[in-house]
């Protein structure tokens, strides 16, 4: 197993994200998210509720995982199908009787993609806001997907800036009296800070949610694990109720990604619509992401003499670039220790507020 | 076009020993008869008389086939002339004096042509599915099989099944041919598939790297078999693509969706593609397809230089 402790912190001069701005800028525009495959990493495969005794299949970059429990009620984690009589050879993933390594936290079954005697349970990212034994109800639960790569959709979700244009009938447009972008990064996690002063209240909330002024303070965090593709968003917003949502982007193959999503509503109160109504609102806003990351997509997959544009707002999206490739990197040397730890309690990291 | 490919150009069935059929291999058109023992020949579709097809002419009963124009006549296997009727003479014509013969290879009722005649034969494939069909479509053999990666509603229906966008497996290399699944629904009233947890049904694709031949295999969630087919897409003449299939419904097919598949065809290949549709899919599966032919193509090179 490997040990936090074992693996020092990222040093200033290990930080892929370089002060040379050339450097940066070259690394940002050689972006290739189709070829970025990360292992040795927690991947949230399935809702518990979603695996009992029949197998379920889901996929990480097509490796295949068969989830069910047995009668014991632990679940396992499989590389083939008991039926399936075209099975190919056993990979180097799972152990002798072609079992992952799994476990279940924060209401997900965590499969392990990578070498089997790496994986460790402080290796499953923090997620303050779900309770760790799961049991949310079921209507704070579902699964949407993109038809894109992960990596984008993950980029396209750090930057909040297209919410305020595709998503506007949600959220709300971007007017507003001004935006801040802090960006905070380690070796496996990012995290952007986005602060907007009288923003147009999100329609969701005058909606469904109470809220009877025009305009609201907002506070939306974006926490991405880099190697798990998983990212919490937090927002605050005031007058208005917090969104807490676990919003995992499970590479299930190269171009498409799987969501099994969380949104805990429970800090909303049982008499207000929003608690019901805003985890539905997934099913609309990642029809209206894929609608732009779908034809992204392909226009990723070769390398790209053309160089993307940026505006300052694009710090996240451009820094993710750069983390993912560099750590992409490492894993391609060889190197799959965690530098730093991802299932610290990141509350104060995200300025969460425990109901 | 390479020489050594064995190109599956037509169905057993539609091979008699009645009338001569024309198909073609890129622009390379080839006459197909079968003689009286049931030996499927092929030559060129070219008499070298006045260069008029021979399939326009007819089959003798000694098995040769004879130009419609002037009557040459030449034998099936090694394409000689081997008579001018108006001639009258018992003489022998010298060697040149030939159509281009090609081999000829028949098993799983498929019919394979190799525009190299001395090529060795391909592995039977066992047996024949008893469904087939034949479909000629306005569209280039390579893009016939990008779209087949990626997006198979372009090219084909099978009775109540729904393909998703949704990928098991993205298309890899597996023994040397390229396989994918996808996830399908039935085709009833369901939750859209981009909500779906999980799917019922699947569809993997395995394809050969060259001739883009592909086996399809439709499996449920318990990996019960309920459908396999084998389409053979053919570059043809104006760059369409003449694509011939067999199929066979699995005779057991648990739950009510799979049992109705049973009723009317089971599979239909189209003879036409959505325009409209087909130019805006945006290339996903299929990217990776190149790649992975010249993975398999360096490695065969490899195997024959070290052979």
């Amino acid at each position: 197993m490997l040990e936090i402790s074992d693996n020092p912190a990222t040093s200033a001069n290990d930080d892929p994200i370089t002060s040379d701005p050339r450097q940066f800028s070259a690394k940002v525009n050689a972006w290739m998210p189709h070829e970025i495959m990360l292992t040795d990493a927690w991947f949230p495969l399935a809702h518990s509720f979603a695996v009992d005794k029949k197998p379920v299949r889901r996929a990480v970059y097509s490796q295949p995982f068969y989830l069910w429990r047995g009668s014991d009620g632990q679940v396992i984690a499989a590389e083939n199908h008991p039926n399936d009589t075209l099975a190919g050879a056993k990979s180097e993933y799972t152990d002798e009787s072609g079992h992952y390594p799994v476990l279940e936290k924060y209401g997900y079954v965590w499969g392990w993609l990578g070498t089997p005697e790496n994986a460790a349970p402080e290796h499953v990212p923090s997620i303050p806001y779900l309770p760790e034994d799961g049991g949310l109800p079921l209507h704070m639960l579902g699964t949407v997907r993109f038809d894109c790569c992960a990596p984008l959709s993950l980029e396209n979700l750090i930057d909040l800036t297209h919410a305020d244009f595709i998503h506007a009938d949600v959220v709300g447009d971007e007017k507003m009296d001004s935006e801040t972008v802090e960006v905070f990064h380690d070796s496996e996690t990012i995290t952007m800070v986005r602060t907007c002063v009288n923003k147009s209240v999100a329609p969701i909330m005058k909606m469904f949610g109470g809220v009877r002024d025009d305009v609201q303070q907002v506070r939306q965090v974006i926490r991405i694990y880099l190697r798990s593709h998983a990212a919490i968003a937090y927002g605050r917003f005031s007058p208005g109720d917090n969104v807490q949502l676990f919003h995992p982007c499970v590479p299930e193959t190269r171009d498409r990604t799987r969501l099994d999503y969380a949104m805990n509503t429970s800090n909303v109160k049982k008499s207000n619509l929003f608690r019901y109504i805003m985890p539905k609102a997934s099913y609309k806003v990642s029809r209206q992401d894929s609608s732009m990351t779908s034809p992204q997509s392909p226009r990723y997959m070769r390398p790209e003499k053309r160089k993307d544009l940026h505006s300052p707002l694009d710090e996240a999206g451009q820094k993710y670039r750069v983390l993912m490739t560099a750590l992409a990197e490492r894993q391609a040397r060889g190197d799959f220790a965690y530098r730093d730890d991802v299932s610290a309690d990141c509350s104060d990291i995200i300025g969460y507020e425990k109901a | 076009m390479s020489e050594a490919i064995w190109w599956a150009v037509a169905r057993s069935e539609e091979i008699s020993a009645e009338k001569p059929f024309n198909v073609d291999i890129g622009d390379q058109p080839i006459v197909l008869w079968r003689e009286t023992d049931g030996t499927v020949r092929a030559l060129e579709d070219r008499c070298p008389h006045r260069r008029a097809p021979l399939s326009l002419g007819c089959i003798l009963g000694s098995g040769a086939i004879q130009c419609g124009y002037h009557g040459w006549t030449f034998d099936g296997e090694s394409g000689q002339l081997v008579d001018i009727p108006n001639l009258k003479s018992e003489r022998k014509y010298p060697p040149v004096y030939k159509a281009k013969p090609f081999g000829v290879h028949e098993s799983a009722g498929f019919v394979r042509i190799c525009l190299d005649a001395k090529a060795p034969p391909p592995a039977d494939d066992g047996y024949a599915l008893p469904l087939s069909g034949t479909s000629t479509v306005a569209l280039e053999h390579g893009q016939y099989i990008a779209a087949l990666f990626d997006d198979p509603s372009l090219l084909i229906s099978i009775k109540g099944v729904r393909f998703s966008p949704y990928l098991l497996a993205e298309l890899c290399e597996q023994e040397g041919q390229l396989v994918m699944e996808r996830s399908c629904q039935w085709a009833s009233p369901h939750w859209p598939a981009p909500f779906t947890s999980d799917f019922p049904i699947s569809l993997r694709i395995a394809t050969d790297p060259v001739t883009g031949e592909s086996d399809l295999t439709l499996r449920d969630d318990e990996f019960n078999l309920l459908l396999q087919a084998t389409l053979a897409p053919v570059p043809g003449a104006r760059q369409v693509t003449q694509v011939r299939w067999r199929a066979m419904l699995s005779p057991e097919r648990p739950g009510l969706a799979a049992k109705a598949m049973g009723l009317g065809a089971p599979l239909r290949v189209h003879d036409h593609i959505d325009g409209a549709a087909l130019r805006v899919l945006k290339p996903s599966a299929s990217i990776h397809a190149d790649d992975l032919r010249e993975k398999i193509a360096a490695r065969t090179d490899q195997q024959d230089e070290v052979a």
